[in-house]
């Protein structure tokens, strides 16, 4: 309760508020009539009076009846007790046991894991590179030469595994999309020692581009970046030996090959069960999601319903079992304006339930990603190469961070 | 549903019927996955679908599927006579894989297709056939000669048909993947080539696939039925065909007289493959078939 609602004359009041004394909790702070007689310059039975009348009302205060301020807030907060009340009849409801603050989320997020993509440049513009000082330091100062190869598995990418991650990835036929997938397949399986996640992940193919024998190449390659690994990083520590074999690696890819757009979502439906028995996965890979809903639509609001039914799904499914989710997408001209533009298949409202979107190009002669859209990473772009290897960084861009 | 182990999951190859082109497609055509091949008319896209289809009945240990094929044509007429001869050829080099009076010819059906409803209606009469066929050598090849003669006359250029179209494209790609799927099929489908104007590169300023350009006959061309059909498979080779102007030296012939002979260079090109790394191989055209030349 402020000053000027005490019931005192307005010079007294005006010169309390003058003296610093602007509620009437600052007044319980002194002790004795005559100090305040003092301070105010006024006489000491005036100063009497006033804290006489200051204890009065702070009496009354507390028994909350006499100022309508008071009443106000009682009501107000009766009000938030009710609608907490009966937001948490809705957390019962909605079996949301616990609701996080923003700062816990943070929290949770800057102890996230993340699944390489094997190109350092693009696991930087998807926010790497920033919680892993050390690999970075090294990577950049005397072994430039293998830059590549201890980059890319301690860089972090936006594929945090815990939170629920959404993204989409479009391109060109032949851009290397189903590279990039089947390399987050196999990166996400590169173990805890080696900054990975060592989990699992599922492929659902729906063109039939995923080759055996390429995942199988891809995982050779990348047993043998570990071991490189090994060498260069942990000469003074303890050996870490790896004992995967590629066949290991492609056995932890449960793979799903889906051949019309009901099985694909009778499988999306049953990945709930799956995913509750195989705890350890940590990404889920679609490539394509487009391909079956491109054809017997004639019904497009249908399409567009079916689609975010399937993609809250997948949602919900991120969530709760704390997984990465990549779909691949294909692009598509859009007519506009009697002029042809790409675009990503399956239209604008499907744009929106992925979290992140990145696109793939061409540039000239090399291969660019780039982020569209992302609620936590600034747009940028950067090249990248499809090798023998798998998906690593544009040779080019190797040639400079060689020459520096 | 169960995920499939990918250990037991080998992916299959048809050979091609020679070994450097065998080595530039890692083995040859694959199972289960919708191999394109584009080029302009003349360059050899049916030369290849035929001799494949004849290697096809090789056994599983010489590359082939020991099993017979099913040959869409669109473009008219089939090429009974070079069959034959191919045949002949193919006959006489792999003579020990079939009996005497055995006929190769005998293994491969030939089905006309005039319309792309006709085509689905085929492919729905597929099924039953492959399955009925048991006691047959099974069909496991599919070719589609050419995918572009029954899209290129039906369709105007309007928004609503262009939809139309490549929603039929989505439909066909996947009733030949679940065939393909099913049956572990390899599907062989040619495209043909447009010519490419104005200065930008490919359609829109798109490209599609790892080749910058492709060039035969020195235009530059790109593949037919556009960005929704390249969606719609899974790799995509391209023949080119130039004349090379060789000028030959004829030493024989009294004096320094020159004569110029112009040559045919073929190559063949990955555009984009999930297995293989962009690359190209020069091949030639005998009587005997399609064979890979290594320089």
């Amino acid at each position: 309760m402020e000053i000027w609602r005490l019931p005192i004359s307005a010079s007294q009041r005006g010169k309390l508020i003058s003296a610093g004394y602007t509620s009437l909790s600052s007044l319980s702070s002194i002790s004795s009539s005559s100090d305040l007689a003092r301070e105010l310059k006024v006489s000491e039975s005036e100063a009497m009076n006033i804290l006489k009348v200051a204890s009065h009302s702070r009496g009354s205060e507390t028994s909350n009846a006499s100022c309508s301020i008071v009443e106000g807030i009682y009501r107000f907060s009766s009000i938030i007790e009710f609608s907490c009340r009966q937001a948490s009849l809705y957390l019962v409801k909605f079996n949301l046991s616990r609701a996080q603050s923003a700062w816990d989320m943070l929290h949770d997020e800057e102890s996230l894991m993340h699944i390489t993509t094997s190109s350092a440049d693009l696991d930087n513009i998807l926010g790497g590179g920033i919680h892993c000082k050390e690999v970075t330091e090294i990577g950049w100062s005397s072994l430039s030469l293998i830059v590549n190869s201890v980059l890319k598995y301690k860089l972090t990418t936006a594929f945090g595994s815990e939170s629920i991650i959404f993204m989409l990835i479009g391109g060109v036929p032949g851009i290397g999309k189903t590279q990039l997938g089947i390399q987050i397949a196999v990166n996400v399986q590169i173990p805890n020692d080696f900054g990975g996640l060592g989990g699992k992940a599922v492929y659902i193919d729906t063109e039939g581009s995923f080759m055996v024998e390429r995942a199988f190449q891809i995982a050779e390659a990348c047993i043998e970046d570990m071991s490189e690994y090994n060498r260069f990083l942990r000469k003074d520590f303890q050996e870490c030996k790896i004992k995967m074999l590629p066949q290991d690696i492609l056995e932890n890819i449960f793979y799903f090959r889906i051949c019309s757009y009901t099985e694909q979502i009778a499988l999306i439906n049953y990945l709930d069960k799956f995913l509750s028995e195989h705890k350890d996965v940590k990404v889920i890979v679609v490539d394509s999601v487009t391909f079956h809903f491109r054809q017997d639509f004639d019904d497009m609001a249908l399409r567009t319903r079916v689609l975010s039914g399937m993609a809250l799904k997948l949602m919900n499914l991120a969530k709760r079992f704390s997984l990465a989710v990549v779909l691949l997408n294909q692009v598509t001209t859009k007519h506009t304006e009697a002029s042809f533009q790409l675009a990503l298949a399956l239209g604008d409202s499907w744009s929106h339930t992925c979290t992140n979107r990145i696109v793939l190009y061409w540039n000239g002669n090399e291969r660019y990603a780039y982020i569209d859209k992302s609620p936590s990473l600034r747009s940028a772009s950067a090249a990248y190469s499809v090798t023998a290897r798998g998906i690593r960084n544009s040779s080019s861009s190797c040639k400079r961070i060689k020459m520096m | 549903m169960t995920p499939q182990s990918l250990l037991q999951l080998t992916s299959q190859k048809c050979t091609t019927g020679c070994p450097i082109l065998d080595r530039l497609l890692y083995g040859g055509i694959p199972c289960d996955s919708i191999t394109e091949i584009v080029a302009e008319s003349g360059s050899g896209k049916t030369q290849i679908c035929l001799q494949l289809s004849l290697h096809a009945q090789l056994p599983v240990s010489h590359g082939g599927l020991a099993a017979s094929s099913l040959y869409l044509h669109t473009e008219f007429p089939f090429p009974f006579r070079r069959l034959h001869q191919l045949c002949l050829s193919f006959r006489s080099s792999n003579a020990h894989h079939f009996p005497v009076n055995d006929n190769p010819c005998d293994r491969i059906f030939v089905q006309s297709v005039h319309t792309a409803d006709h085509l689905l209606e085929i492919m729905s009469k597929t099924d039953p056939f492959i399955e009925n066929s048991k006691n047959q050598v099974p069909v496991r090849l599919i070719v589609i000669d050419s995918i572009a003669a029954l899209f290129r006359s039906d369709f105007d250029n309007t928004p609503v048909e262009l939809k139309r179209r490549s929603s039929l494209f989505f439909e066909i790609s996947s009733k030949l993947k679940a065939l393909a799927k099913r049956f572990n099929l390899a599907v062989l489908v040619t495209n043909q080539v447009v010519d490419l104007v104005g200065p930008n590169e490919g359609i829109n300023g798109l490209r599609i696939g790892n080749l910058v350009c492709l060039h035969t006959s020195g235009r530059r061309v790109c593949p037919a039925l556009g960005l929704a059909w390249a969606n719609c498979v899974n790799s995509r080779l391209f023949l080119s065909r130039n004349e090379e102007v060789i000028r030959e030296e004829n030493e024989k012939s009294n004096g320094q007289s020159c004569d110029f002979v112009k040559k045919k260079m073929r190559k063949l090109y990955v555009v984009f493959a999930p297995h293989l790394p962009e690359s190209s191989c020069e091949f030639e055209i005998t009587r005997e078939g399609v064979f890979g030349v290594e320089r």
